[in-house]
């Protein structure tokens, strides 16, 4: 029959169906608007230490978000009570969610029982960044350790969690390592689950 | 029927309550709402089997008192929804698809940029929302 086989042709462009959408926002927006999230807080700002809060602290509230929206999207029933399931929730759905794959490693710490590291070769947030001389070690992955810091805390496991360049022999840019340090409360009570 | 659904915050406090019957019952439900508080806190801190339900969100019947039934249900982040219905004979599945509505209407509401969370949630799309799930609650399940 004719019409059979072929993709129907919409006549009027509001006859299209609506499609859900790519996931996706594209990279550059991204970039510029982050960029322009720095400059801002730099402008107001008048050291170092205070513009990594201000970045955490926004990051923060995207943390609380994430977590609502993955747990209600993909988790289905479940939710998380052990340290290493949140742990490795933030470090593959999480990750994969927010910057397209999975994070490059999850370390537990050697020196003490409390701090577990995620390192990434290059975080998705510095990769048009470069951190002029005089600004020492600071680091824009203070928003990323802000978003991992709003999902901990929205799923119960408080902590404190700090963005870190660790240079590696061998290649040009550093890692960037997201270390995070449970609090008290959280190793007790992983303690009494066993 | 539904007549009063809540959501509480993990800190116990009230972030959302509506009752969907004449006001005179309001008070009665409010009370009965932060009493199933109670059971909530009684079956995630003291587990009745020790792993399986551990991590279940939809929490189940509470407790039923004379004429109405509570239900509760726990999402990640702790905050809780309470639901208060008058049917005698409605099924696990119905209440369980309506928990899964109102928790999407929910994260919508907490994505709210301009939402502060701890807050109570002052969104109208989201009272239309809510509004909209219960009239359609009922003992229709598609097939």
């Amino acid at each position: 029959m004719i019409g059979v086989g072929k993709p129907k042709q919409y006549g009027n462009v509001l006859d299209k169906p609506l499609s859900r959408g790519r996931q996706e926002v594209s990279l550059s927006a991204f970039a510029f608007l982050f960029s322009e999230l720095v400059q801002y807080n730099q402008t107001q700002v008048d050291n170092i230490a205070e513009l990594e809060r201000r970045l955490e602290d926004a990051g923060y509230a995207v943390g609380a978000r994430v977590l609502e929206l993955l747990c209600h999207r993909d988790k289905g029933n479940r939710r998380e009570t052990r340290l290493l399931g949140i742990l490795s929730f933030i470090h593959s759905t999480v990750w994969k969610v927010l910057f397209g794959k999975v994070a490059d490693s999850l370390e537990k710490g050697t020196e003490h029982e409390d701090e577990y590291m995620i390192s990434e070769k290059e975080l998705l947030v510095n990769r048009f960044i470069s951190v002029p001389k005089d600004m020492g070690a600071f680091n824009c992955g203070a928003f990323v350790a802000g978003i991992v810091r709003g999902v901990l805390d929205g799923a119960g496991f408080p902590a404190v969690v700090t963005a870190h360049f660790v240079p590696i022999e061998g290649q040009q840019r550093p890692r960037t390592t997201i270390l995070i340090k449970f609090a008290e409360e959280v190793l007790r009570r992983e303690a009494r689950l066993g | 029927m539904i007549v009063c659904v809540a959501v509480v915050g993990h800190q116990n406090n009230p972030l959302y309550l509506q009752s969907f019957t004449g006001s005179d019952d309001a008070l009665k439900l409010h009370h009965i709402v932060h009493c199933s508080l109670d059971v909530i806190d009684e079956r995630v801190n003291n587990p009745k089997r020790s792993a399986s339900t551990l991590n279940e969100t939809f929490l189940g019947l509470l407790y039923p008192t004379e004429n109405y039934k509570v239900y509760g249900y726990l999402t990640n982040t702790k905050v809780k929804f309470i639901m208060v219905t008058t049917d005698l004979d409605v099924k696990d599945a119905d209440v369980r698809s309506f928990f899964r509505k109102f928790h999407a209407a929910y994260v919508d509401a907490v994505c709210n940029p301009f939402h502060v969370p701890g807050k109570k949630i002052t969104s109208n799309s989201f009272s239309e929302r809510v509004g909209t799930i219960v009239r359609s609650f009922g003992p229709s399940m598609t097939l």
